[in-house]
């Protein structure tokens, strides 16, 4: 919690410095940020230029337009809003320009992955994530089981797995109701399981 | 029971999350201790959070920084973003471009207004009074404008006169000149058939040089005061003057009467000289001024003066007047 309190105190220096020219605090707020916001973009359009590519409009929307940053939320959470809504445009367009293919890409997994994500998957077995991280194949299979959902839900489950937002954070990047992140990341885990399992069959 | 399932699932995702009140916390606790079902889900949700959770962290690439860096400095060359660090830089400069800005507009807005009040506003009657009473060139001896309490201008002027007795007139000029005290003060130039009186003097010595002349002015063939102004660079002529009508412009309360007096003597006289009959009024001699009366320019309320008009300053050399009496038909 301190250290919470901390990071939003450097980022309210920084945003400062950064509103009077210091290209200095601008660098640090760019290198503070640019892997987390990459990361979570990647996981949502599944797409390492595209995602280099929003990071970097992601970061150039922010400098235009630090002097509205109001300070109502965190730095963090401001600048992941922008991250996220431009991303979500993007899938929207890429889907609209049918830029998925990922059930072909399905078969090329080989099926050692899936065994061993089928028997994590099984009731008997205790979690090991561990495991599955250490695997390529298998981080591939969830990658793209993510990528069959619904946009939206696919943003919260990232903020909330991968990002470790809570649901309140969540709903302030989102711009949703407290309610509707709870109702949507429900879904959103059941459906994921329910796409692992048919990846799986 | 859809619904019921539903509120069952958001439960268990928030018991994973840690995002339960104590009392929800409690209640899912209970329903998974008790329904095997419920257990088995709630296993499988945190799976998947487990494996989602478990996706390695991908790294921005190393060129982000100047991207992002590179994208800025372009925006600013397209002119779309302004660089943060060209506002610092130049904050300053601006700053004093935009005071320096406003202040050329004010600047500029005082002088137009000024021109165009100057333009378009009437005339007071001080600010005529000091275009039209102020002495003429090179003569700044007598204060120029006639508010109250300040001296009266001097009055700068020539009488020209006609006589076909050009001898007898000049003595009885001289003469009235000597009775009035002026022979100090007075310069005389004759020429064949023209004789110059240049006089400076006081009001009262003019007033009483005036009424020797009277008996007099019935041999002058013509009579002509020119008033001097500045205003226009012309004097205000009065043909056929008077010696009385001399007396009353001289003796004028302010420089603006004595103008005004001037321009209705010269109205009335040059009426009164096309009237038929002219022989009658002729006869008349001073009298045409009480015959024909022409109202004279007044102040307006506003303009009035309120205060009782100053006692007169000490009225010495205060007329300058040069007489020029010429001879012949």
């Amino acid at each position: 919690m301190a250290e919470a309190a901390k990071t939003n105190v450097d980022d309210a220096v920084l945003v400062e410095q950064c509103r009077r020219g210091d290209s200095g605090a601008m660098e640090r707020l760019i290198l503070k940020y640019q892997n987390r916001i990459y990361s979570v973009i990647l996981k949502m359009c599944a797409n390492p230029d595209d995602a280099a590519e929003l990071t970097q409009e992601t970061f150039v929307k922010i400098i235009e337009n630090i002097d509205r940053f109001g300070g109502r939320s965190g730095f963090y959470t401001w600048a992941f809003r922008i991250a996220v809504n431009l991303t979500l445009n993007h899938c929207q367009r890429s889907v609209r320009a049918g830029h998925w293919s990922l059930d072909a890409e399905d078969d090329e997994h080989n099926r050692q992955a899936k065994s061993q994500l089928k028997e994590f998957l099984s009731d008997d077995s205790s979690p090991d994530p561990a495991a599955v991280a250490q695997s390529k194949e298998l981080c591939g299979i969830v990658a793209k089981a993510l990528m069959k959902l619904d946009d939206s839900q696919r943003a919260v489950v990232i903020l909330r797995d991968v990002e470790g937002m809570n649901y309140a954070e969540i709903a302030n990047v989102l711009n949703a109701e407290l309610g509707t992140v709870k109702s949507r990341l429900s879904r959103a885990r059941s459906n994921l399981k329910q796409i692992l399992e048919t990846m799986l069959e | 029971m859809k619904q019921e399932n539903r509120n069952i699932e958001e439960l268990l995702n928030g018991y994973i999350d840690d995002e339960l009140t104590d009392r929800h916390r409690a209640e899912v606790e209970r329903m998974i201790s008790t329904d095997s079902q419920i257990a088995r889900r709630l296993r499988q949700l945190h799976k998947c959070k487990m494996l989602v959770g478990a996706l390695p962290h991908a790294e921005a690439p190393t060129e982000t920084l100047e991207l992002v860096k590179a994208s800025l400095q372009r925006q600013v060359l397209v002119g779309r973003q302004r660089s943060p660090l060209d506002e610092r830089q130049g904050a300053r400069h601006l700053l004093l471009r935009r005071v320096v800005s406003v202040a050329a507009m004010i600047g500029l807005v005082a002088v137009l207004g000024a021109v165009v009040y100057t333009i378009l506003a009437p005339p007071t009657g001080t600010e005529m009074t000091t275009m039209v009473q102020g002495p003429s060139e090179g003569q700044e001896d007598v204060a120029k404008v006639d508010a109250p309490g300040k001296a009266i201008p001097a009055f700068y002027g020539r009488l020209q006169l006609k006589t076909a007795s050009l001898v007898a007139v000049d003595a009885k000029i001289n003469r009235a000149i000597e009775n009035s005290g002026l022979a100090g003060s007075v310069g005389l130039a004759s020429e064949a058939n023209r004789i110059v009186y240049t006089l400076t003097c006081s009001r009262e010595s003019l007033r009483a040089l005036l009424t020797d002349l009277e008996g007099v002015w019935n041999r002058f063939d013509a009579a002509s005061l020119f008033v001097e102004t500045d205003r226009f660079g012309e004097p205000v002529v009065v043909d056929a003057v008077t010696a009385g009508q001399i007396g009353e412009i001289v003796n004028s309360e302010s420089a603006e009467a004595r103008i005004g007096a001037a321009k209705d003597f010269a109205v009335s006289n040059k009426i009164a000289g096309l009237l038929p009959g002219k022989q009658v009024l002729t006869a008349l001699g001073d009298r045409i001024g009480d015959s024909i009366t022409i109202p004279r320019p007044v102040l307006t309320a506003a303009e009035k003066p309120t205060k009782k008009p100053p006692a007169k300053p000490e009225d010495k050399q205060q007329v300058h007047l040069t007489i020029v009496l010429t001879g012949g038909k």
